[in-house]
């Protein structure tokens, strides 16, 4: 699926973006400097869940708007998986038309909102800006831009509901309301289909809900999007394990005639070396999911937490991040980032390490845990590291940690959060013995259409990748949509 | 008459023990092996290396364009030993249930890092003896030789430390001062060193100027170097020495036998002639015990190592002198 | 949200209820468990169902009160609704004729043994079950059980119902005067702990069911982990029966102690508020 060129230069060619573009010389336009994020002082953030990034003025979007050059080859697209019109959204910020942004936006994105908070811009469309590329400048702020249209339309009260084409009458089944899921559910809504969606937690939003925490992406925020998806039409059930509350065949049988798995990644994955399960060593999951999910930092709820003084969460990406700035805002004095590699090898967002730096994370790198030691209650007290150097690069092109003789040293901690990835959700699976799994137990599926071994079955996100991002999980959710209507298209001819 | 030895202070029935490989790798060759009259087996090994290739070849390249997989492959290094250790768990359970020989575990390590504490997983698996493969190439020409041999010993520490299980070390002979070193390591606890384990050697093909694996099995000679130095070790070592390496004979194992080892291990002759090669050996040192008048292994081991012998200096000689003065053809 | 349509006291701290879930109770097989969440603010915690009607679409979920949540749940009346409810969850029981099974529930584990004895009896086993307790007051379902079993033994500690002694001493007695082939034992941890030592002395097969801490319940936060054969398994999603013989029980009990000193504290909040507000 790539964006129609056509499309794009009749676009670019409308009347509105040509005055637009004669209004300002490129040389006025790429002497702009990128627009400055404003966030929350480090000190008075840590002490809340208060949002760190507080999105840009409306001047400052126009500004920034304004250093698009509206390439005739917009390269950005090709960075973006869910291939949002980035010039035209843009530039409809720059002539000041911020819920027509908005609707650009939502043309091809269910949930904007979350993207331009969660994405890695750096990597994907703002790495292939043509500031990045060519002038070897910053690149336009687009994350920041489409959060910024994104926002004012969720604070105009004017959430445009996207159409919905005539009721088909057929039955839609997705399992997980994450991201992949929420996106497919929106693009077969927008087709006419009558789509359920299945969700195992008592809230829906997956792991925008339980994983990303409060002050990197408000639950506000995620709520007004699932919002609209109701307003379309689709069905939430919660409290619904598919595989176990029913399965897959009774689904059938009661009339569905697709499904969708976007099941996430399930199973946190442990290092197993001696100690690791004494009290006070939990996964990024569980210490994430009580904090943001169960909201148990707040007194008044019933789930406990326990968050120590000594914190150490070990891994590099980005749920380690999170755990480790959350460990900070729950008072632990010293909250400590215990990675293998250097920082530069780090799968975290650039952003979300400058951040935890600023917040007085302590990171521990080149460093690996070998052992967990317990006081005499079975409470972690105490972790032997190992020290790491960095050796040949491996076919990644990454430098592999290789352990440094004789230099292991403690270091006193009272609660690790083990943060080194997730394996996918085994209950759809094990429910359907003919389902074709990979090595690494995701599911199989045909590149192009996400399509599993039982054809009327399709995938995306994390069951299917592992381990990959909000935006390429949804990225699926709309590829998969367009194959399945297809398919249900042929079978029903 | 019986060949009663031990092997890492366990009792066994036949000196003969089926070093770490192919034919040690599942529990069908094992029960065939344990029938043919080995004394004991070592367990194919674990490859640290292999898990770190396998990682950086199969897993890494999945790692998807603008590295939004790295997450979930960042560490999954970690999932695949830890697969790699339940299969070896599970194909320990299985040999122990059906054969009555000791089964050693054996890994093959090239750092100190968790590995050590695999060593336990394998014990409570019920393994009954570990064997410990240390892959610190002598190539490394950042390191002297003492954090060489230094980390040798941290290493065995850090495992005795953790197991009750006997644990046997297999070393390379390329140490500076090898004599010393055996001793030292027989001192660090280990029951039994292994002399000597092979290293994978290259060649090259001159045609077309590459270079090609080397000889896969160790040849008739090769007993030589493992017989000089077992001769010359033995009661000067805490442990028992294990001869390894060109054993291919009823002949050869009856020399390291003489030269005080307490046991061997076999390999590249199981390859070339079968299992059932082991009777044909077992019986060949019966015959020559019988033709001896030796009732066990034990009143003729060590009667040849040089403590015993009338000429010690001729085990230290390093120059071919004598060779060409006394060698009769 | 989920109805309750009965509610009975089996003693002062132990809750039968009874509760309007039609799919779970279609879905649900012997050995399974629900996770169950009581208000917006509550906790998630699993309970093993006791029991269920397929025809009524209900299910029997029994809760003794330990904490802040069992409270809060036992405080429920009928007509009032649970906020959430998901199951059932957990791989099914392995049930199969293997002969003699001795079935040992300790305390509130004689609900989550009921369907188990239940399934037992109808593979055609002889099923001889123990129920274990502190004193007669805390004996369960001894009418339900007695319905599935061949021979049911009562042991109280105070001997104030049936036999005086530990489950382990009825145990012994049973095991030394039949060839027992598979053992089941529910209950508190410490409990399962020294009846699966006497199983193994006598080489018979064990299961136990495990009451770990949970969040999710569905394999996703790891707090349910035990060691199982020297290898780590999710109560969760890899049970919550195991070999009781490859339990790493001692591990157990550590990891279930991780939040008893901030339970207690909040159920004694809980208590102090209550009594405040009347």
């Amino acid at each position: 699926m790539s964006v129609n060129p056509d499309y794009l230069k009749e676009e670019r060619e409308q009347e509105w973006r040509v005055v637009l573009r004669s209004q300002k010389k490129n040389k006025e336009r790429t002497d702009l400097v990128r627009v400055h994020m404003t966030e929350v002082d480090p000190k008075i953030r840590v002490q809340s869940n208060i949002e760190v990034n507080q999105g840009l003025s409306e001047d400052d979007a126009v500004n920034e708007a304004q250093r698009c050059l509206d390439c005739p080859n917009p390269t950005c697209i090709t960075g973006c998986p869910v291939e949002i019109n980035i010039p035209k959204f843009i530039k409809n910020i720059e002539r000041r038309e911020f819920l027509e942004a908005a609707k650009v936006l939502k043309q091809t994105s269910t949930l904007p909102a979350v993207c331009g908070r969660v994405c890695p811009q750096e990597k994907q469309c703002e790495a292939q800006c043509f500031y990045t590329l060519k002038l070897k400048k910053e690149p336009v702020a687009i994350g920041y831009l489409e959060r910024f249209a994104a926002d004012y339309e969720q604070k105009s009260g004017k959430m445009a509901v996207p159409e919905v084409a005539p009721a088909k009458g057929i039955k839609i089944a997705i399992i997980g309301s994450g991201p992949a899921g929420l996106t497919f559910a929106g693009e077969m809504c927008k087709r006419g289909y009558d789509v359920w969606v299945f969700e195992a937690l008592h809230e829906i939003g997956g792991v925008l809900k339980y994983g990303i925490p409060e002050f990197r992406l408000p639950n506000s925020i995620v709520d007004v999007e699932i919002d609209i998806l109701k307003k379309m039409g689709v069905h939430f059930e919660t409290n619904f394990v598919v595989g176990k509350t029913a399965t897959i065949d009774d689904l059938k049988d009661e009339g569905f005639k697709g499904f969708f798995v976007g099941s996430g990644a399930g199973l946190p994955r442990f290092m197993n070396i001696p100690g690791e399960n004494y009290i006070g060593i939990l996964s990024s999951n569980e210490y994430l999911t009580r904090i943001n999910l169960m909201d148990a930092a707040n007194p008044n709820t019933d789930t406990p937490i326990i968050s120590g003084k000594n914190v150490a969460v070990i891994g590099g990406g980005n749920t380690a991040m999170d755990s480790v700035r959350t460990a900070k805002r729950l008072g632990a004095e010293r909250a400590m980032i215990i990675y293998r590699r250097s920082i530069e090898e780090m799968p975290a967002r650039v952003e979300e390490i400058k951040h935890a730096q600023e917040e007085g994370i302590e990171f521990i790198n080149l460093a690996n845990p070998l052992e967990y030691y317990a006081d005499e209650k079975g409470r972690v007290k105490q972790m032997k590291v190992q020290r790491m150097e960095l050796g040949e690069p491996d076919s990644s092109g990454r430098r592999r940690p290789v352990p440094v003789e004789g230099s292991e040293y403690l270091i006193d901690v009272d609660t690790v959060v083990v943060s080194v990835g997730v394996s996918p959700n085994p209950l759809i699976p094990s429910s359907l013995p003919d389902l074709k799994m990979t090595r690494w137990q995701t599911i199989e599926v045909d590149d192009d259409k996400l399509q599993s071994s039982i054809p009327y079955i399709f995938a995306g996100g994390d069951i299917v990748r592992g381990g990959a991002t909000v935006i390429l999980a949804m990225g699926d959710g709309r590829k998969a949509a367009a194959s399945m209507d297809n398919y249900i298209q042929n079978i029903s001819k | 008459m019986n060949l009663n030895t031990t092997y890492l202070g366990i009792p066994v029935k036949s000196p003969i023990i089926v070093g770490s490989c192919g034919l040690t790798s599942t529990a069908e060759s094992i029960i065939e092996l344990a029938n043919n009259g080995a004394g004991a087996i070592v367990l194919k090994s674990i490859f640290e290396e292999e898990i770190i290739l396998d990682f950086e070849k199969n897993v890494l390249p999945k790692v998807g364009p603008m590295d939004n997989d790295l997450e979930f492959f960042d560490y999954y290094d970690y999932q695949i030993k830890d697969e790699v250790l339940h299969k070896y768990q599970s194909l320990i359970a299985d040999v122990k249930k059906s054969v009555d020989i000791p089964v050693i575990a054996s890994i093959n390590c090239i750092s100190n890092g968790e590995w050590v504490s695999y060593a336990k997983k394998l014990e409570e698996a019920g393994a009954d003896g570990l064997e410990l493969n240390i892959f610190k190439l002598p190539f490394d020409i950042k390191k002297s030789s003492e954090e060489i041999e230094h980390s040798y010993i941290a290493i065995i520490e850090r495992i005795i430390e953790k197991i009750s299980i006997p644990l046997a070390v297999k070393i390379s002979p390329y140490f500076t001062n090898l004599g010393e070193f055996v001793k030292r390591l027989s001192l660090s606890g280990v029951a039994g060193i292994v002399l000597f384990n092979r290293y994978y050697s290259i060649d090259f093909d001159i045609n077309n100027e590459e270079v090609i694996s080397g000889g896969v099995f160790s040849g008739d000679k090769d007993y030589e170097m493992p017989l000089r130095w077992i001769s010359i070790m033995n009661q000067k070592s805490n442990c028992e020495l294990i001869a390894s390496t060109g054993v291919h004979t009823s002949d050869n194992v009856i020399k390291m036998l003489l030269a005080g080892a307490g046991s061997v291990q076999v390999v590249s002759a199981l390859y070339k002639e079968g299992s059932s090669y082991l009777k044909k050996m077992n019986s060949g040192i019966k015959e020559w015990m019988s033709s001896k008048g030796y009732e066990t292994i034990d009143s003729f081991k060590g009667n040849m190592s040089q403590t015993t012998a009338d000429k010690p200096e001729i085990y230290e000689r390093v120059q071919f002198m004598r060779y060409f003065s006394d060698h009769k053809h | 949200m989920n109805k309750i349509v009965k509610k009975e006291f089996f003693s002062e701290n132990v809750v039968r209820l009874v509760i309007e879930a039609p799919r779970i109770a279609k879905a649900r097989k012997a050995g399974h468990f629900v996770i169950i969440k009581c208000g917006e603010t509550g906790e998630r915690i699993p309970l093993t169902i006791a029991a269920a009607d397929k025809d009524k679409g209900t299910i029997d979920l029994v809760i003794q009160r330990v904490g802040v949540t069992s409270r809060k749940i036992t405080e429920l009346e009928e007509g009032d609704y649970i906020t959430d409810l998901v199951g059932p969850l957990g791989q099914a029981t392995h049930v199969e004729k293997v002969g003699t099974v001795l079935a040992c529930g300790g305390g509130v584990g004689v609900a989550p043994l009921l369907p188990i004895v239940e399934a037992m009896k109808m593979a055609g086993n002889r099923v001889v079950t123990i129920l274990a307790a502190r004193s007669k007051d805390l004996i369960i379902l001894e009418d339900q059980m007695r319905q599935f079993s061949d021979e049911l033994i009562i042991m109280t500690d105070d001997g104030s119902y049936g036999q005086k002694g530990l489950v382990t001493d009825g145990m012994e007695s049973v095991i030394k005067n039949e060839k027992v082939d598979l053992s089941v034992v529910i209950g508190p941890a410490v409990m399962m702990k020294y009846a699966s030592m006497v199983t193994k002395k006598y080489d018979i097969p064990t299961m136990a069911s495990l009451n770990t801490i949970m969040v999710d319940g569905t394999g996703m936060c790891g707090a349910c982990r035990v060691t199982v054969g020297g290898k780590v398994k999710f109560v969760c999603v890899d049970g919550p029966e195991f070999d009781a013989h490859q339990v790493d029980f001692d591990e157990m009990l550590l990891r279930l102690s991780g939040y008893k000193d901030i339970e207690k504290e909040a159920e004694n909040k809980y208590i102090s508020n209550k009594c405040k507000s009347r």
